[in-house]
């Protein structure tokens, strides 16, 4: 017995201690704001990650010669100004003066050497953001305030890459001084808020950084808690404990919860994500076009849309969202005809009573439903369909890449620089990872020619013709690009939703 | 003495080894964390592929990556992390108190509920306090943890706002998830405590205590408790590792800052150092706990330490 009590006494000497060192502070201090993220990034370098969750803490920390806002319009960053040279093979940047970082380093020319260097160095040969950014050949620093930029080949979507992730300025000085491991937990940037502590898996915490170039945010904390799990973020918002909720969190069937909260609104704006069911264009029966377009003609996707979604999503024609670079609005969604897909799928030949299988993410709830309503459809025209979930990595580590899938597969796509080439390079052209199936060589060429152009409305119209082109094939069963959902406490003012998640929250207050 | 020390230390050398091996075999043949890392970064290059798994380096055989990491452990250096290059052993040392302390709570909650009411059934046996505590143990044990946890979330943060729903914090923070964790312990060790508390109650020697005159309390708790403590030890240290494992859940829904929530996103970014070095501290610690149950054993009855 007294074995246990010394037990016992341990345990309530320990829980006294942990009380009074880590009492919990309440969210609601005048100017702060909390936020629920779902991941933690575990660096917040921008060299090192391509996750969402980064940028959306990240953009409140550095700045880039660019920035894109909420609006998703190209406007000066560091940089007051820009002009093409040499064909768009050199970009001459003039930058800001008098902006310093938050250890008071200055910034000027040298820092964007060394950003770009860095990041195109061995630094950056460790993470995978390098990769966006190879056009780059060299920076050249003219003088103090200003570069030139020199690339191997124009990059028409170089200018939105330099408004995020790898292309982040970053401060020489402190990194080469203070190491590369201390930069990945103690991030220094130019940005609106300036770091103050990071506990992994817990939270990142800033402050108002009063000596902003675009003038001082009026909150003066920001708090990032990582919360993955999406009935504790909203039980945490629902308390009050956190006053923002950022996607991808809150699942479609929760919606009802934070709308009937009295103190609490949805906040939704289109996103980059676009969700299309794919087709194994070699082998079986969807290797017929005509049956693809009767498989897509089958299914309902405006009443999936409606109902199951709530409204909280958009059809496609196309592999892209409304926001997407090379969006057609011209181009319309296959009509749901479930008499004229019969009529396809006997014209092709198929026996009622064709089996195909969908492959699906086994984590994204959502589309299990939305795979079920699909199924019930193409039963509706005599095609027996089978859903097989799988974990997401094996999925698209091993099923999708290796060309192991059913008839059908589940791809979520959605690249933050909006632009249909980022989705139809990687989904179309041969040889490709996410492309298992297909060739073809006038898509190849397509695909190919509209890359170095920096004329925009040119390049633009390539991309609708890829999309046309893909939509005459019937490569994939455009399902619906979904919006980005965000909680959101009513006392949260000035709150602008982005789609990228990128949120700078110089103009939010908290009353 | 000595002896029995060094048998155990090469058994957990062997656990350990058999363990992280089997995990760190397996966890590589589910993904690539190359192409984990890129996910939704647009289209990737067999080139820059190569270049990440090499600064990772699982583009060496699997033996090599593996004698690395046995080597490693033996500096408590367990590589760093693919998810933010951190130190391994910074980040369990962050996470295993967190874990540690929501544990021992958890049991002693279970222990605090499970011995008196065992111990009451088992002498009320047949009446109706028996069949209660049946009843309510049977109900306990029904519950899933994650359904309990959810219900008290919905009930004392939403409803009343008495309580933190999530995170680790002060003393309030930690009602929730301990409470979770131990009514589902308690439901099953009420069951232990009574049979082998029946069992025990109809020893002689109970009989001579009684006949001797002491009080019901003196019998139940220094003669038949003591009696019936070693299985109810052993039991408690299994559940111990046991509850190491079925953490997880409770973390998840509690974001709990332990092992726990560790291994799930290492699980989900493929971040194999992470979940091999989570992985060889759980199994080191079960394997200590074993230990320490052997020695509990020897502390309670004397005639175990002098064998």
């Amino acid at each position: 017995m007294t074995t246990f009590k010394r037990g016992m006494a341990a345990t309530v000497m320990a829980l006294a201690l942990s009380g009074t060192a880590l009492t919990a502070a309440p969210a609601f201090a005048a100017g702060k704001l909390t936020v629920s993220s779902p991941q933690d990034p575990g660096s917040w370098d921008p060299v090192d990650t391509f996750l969402v969750q980064w940028a959306a803490v990240a953009t409140n920390i550095f700045d880039g010669l660019t920035y894109r806002g909420p609006d998703l319009k190209l406007v000066p960053g560091l940089a007051e100004s820009w002009e093409e040279l040499d064909e768009g093979k050199r970009i001459r940047f003039k930058l800001r003066q008098n902006v310093k970082f938050h250890n008071g380093e200055p910034f000027d020319a040298a820092a964007v050497k060394f950003t770009f260097e860095r990041l195109l160095g061995d630094e950056g040969a460790k993470g995978p953001q390098r990769s966006n950014y190879t056009a780059i050949e060299s920076v050249e620093i003219i003088d103090d305030f200003t570069i030139d930029m020199k690339l191997q080949a124009p990059d028409p979507v170089l200018l939105t890459k330099l408004a995020g992730y790898g292309a982040m300025i970053v401060p020489p000085k402190y990194i080469q001084e203070k190491g590369e491991d201390n930069f990945n937990t103690n991030p220094v940037g130019t940005g609106a808020f300036k770091f103050v502590s990071y506990t992994p898996k817990v939270d990142i915490k800033l402050e108002a950084n009063p000596d902003y170039w675009a003038g001082a945010p009026k909150l003066s904390e920001l708090e990032y808690r990582f919360i993955s799990e999406p009935a504790t973020a909203v039980a945490e918002l629902q308390a009050g404990r956190v006053d923002l909720v950022i996607p991808p969190t809150i699942p479609i069937g929760m919606l009802p919860v934070i709308e009937g909260d009295a103190n609490l609104e949805v906040v939704s704006v289109p996103g980059p994500t676009v969700d299309a069911l794919r087709f194994n264009t070699r082998d079986g029966i969807t290797a017929d076009p005509r049956v693809r377009k009767a498989l897509t003609m089958a299914v309902d996707r405006a009443t999936i849309v409606q109902s199951l979604l709530a409204g909280q999503a958009t059809e496609i024609a196309s592999f892209q969202g409304e926001l997407s670079f090379g969006y057609d609005p011209e181009l319309k969604p296959l009509p749901f005809d479930p008499e004229g897909a019969k009529k396809l799928l006997e014209e092709a030949g198929v026996e009622p009573g064709a089996a195909v299988q969908i492959d699906v993410r086994g984590n994204d709830t959502t589309m299990n439903e939305v795979a079920q309503i699909v199924a019930s459809y193409l039963q509706a025209v005599g095609i027996t369909a089978t859903i097989k979930p799988y974990e997401t990595n094996v999925l698209l580590n091993d099923i999708i890449p290796q060309g192991k899938t059913g008839a059908m597969f589940q791809q979520k796509w959605g690249g933050w620089t909006f632009d249909y080439d980022n989705t139809a390079y990687a989904m179309y052209h041969s040889g490709e990872r996410w492309n298992p199936y297909d060739k073809d060589e006038t898509l190849d060429k397509l695909l190919e020619s509209q890359r170095p152009l920096t004329d925009r409305a040119e390049r633009e119209k390539i991309l609708r013709e890829i999309a046309v082109y893909a939509a005459d094939r019937a490569l994939e069963m455009p399902l619906y690009n979904t919006k980005a959902i965000f909680g959101i406490s009513k006392r949260v003012k000035g709150f602008e939703p982005a789609p990228d998640n990128r949120m700078k929250f110089t103009g939010v207050t908290f009353e | 003495m000595a002896t029995f020390l060094i048998k155990r230390l090469l058994q957990a050398i062997f656990v350990v080894i058999a363990i992280t091996l089997l995990v760190s075999f397996a966890i590589r043949l589910t993904g690539d964390p190359a192409v984990t890392m890129f996910q939704g970064g647009g289209s990737m290059t067999e080139d820059d592929l190569a270049r990440i798994r090499q600064a990772l380096g699982v583009d060496k055989p699997f033996l090599e990556q593996y004698l690395t990491f046995l080597k490693g452990l033996v500096t408590l250096d367990l590589g760093r992390s693919f998810t933010g290059n951190a130190p391994v052993t910074g980040l369990i040392a962050q996470a295993l108190p967190a874990t540690l302390l929501l544990a021992f709570v958890s049991i002693a909650v279970s222990i605090v509920l499970s011995i008196p009411l065992g111990i009451k059934a088992a002498t009320a046996r047949g009446k109706w306090a028996d069949q209660l505590i049946r009843i309510l143990s049977l109900v306990g044990l029904s519950f899933p943890n994650f359904w309990l946890a959810t219900m008290l979330v919905l009930l004392f943060s939403i409803t009343l706002g008495l309580l933190p729903p999530s995170g680790m914090g002060g003393f309030s923070s930690y009602i929730m998830p301990a409470v979770t964790m131990g009514v589902i312990l308690t439901a099953t060790n009420v069951r232990l405590v009574r049979t082998s508390m029946l069992e025990t109650l109809q020893s002689q020697y109970i009989m001579v205590a009684r006949a001797k005159g002491l009080s019901e309390s003196k019998v139940l708790y220094k003669h038949a408790l003591r009696n019936c403590a070693i299985p109810l030890i052993t039991y408690f240290g299994i559940q111990f590792g046991g509850l190491l494992g079925g953490i997880v859940v409770i973390e998840r829904v509690f974001n709990w800052p332990g092992l726990g929530t560790l291994a799930f996103d290492a699980v989900g970014a493929r971040d194999f150092p992470v979940l091999q070095g989570v992985i060889t501290v759980l199994s080191l610690m079960i394997v200590g706990i074993n230990l320490l149950v052997d020695i509990a054993y020897g502390l309670i009855d004397p005639r175990i330490r002098t064998e």
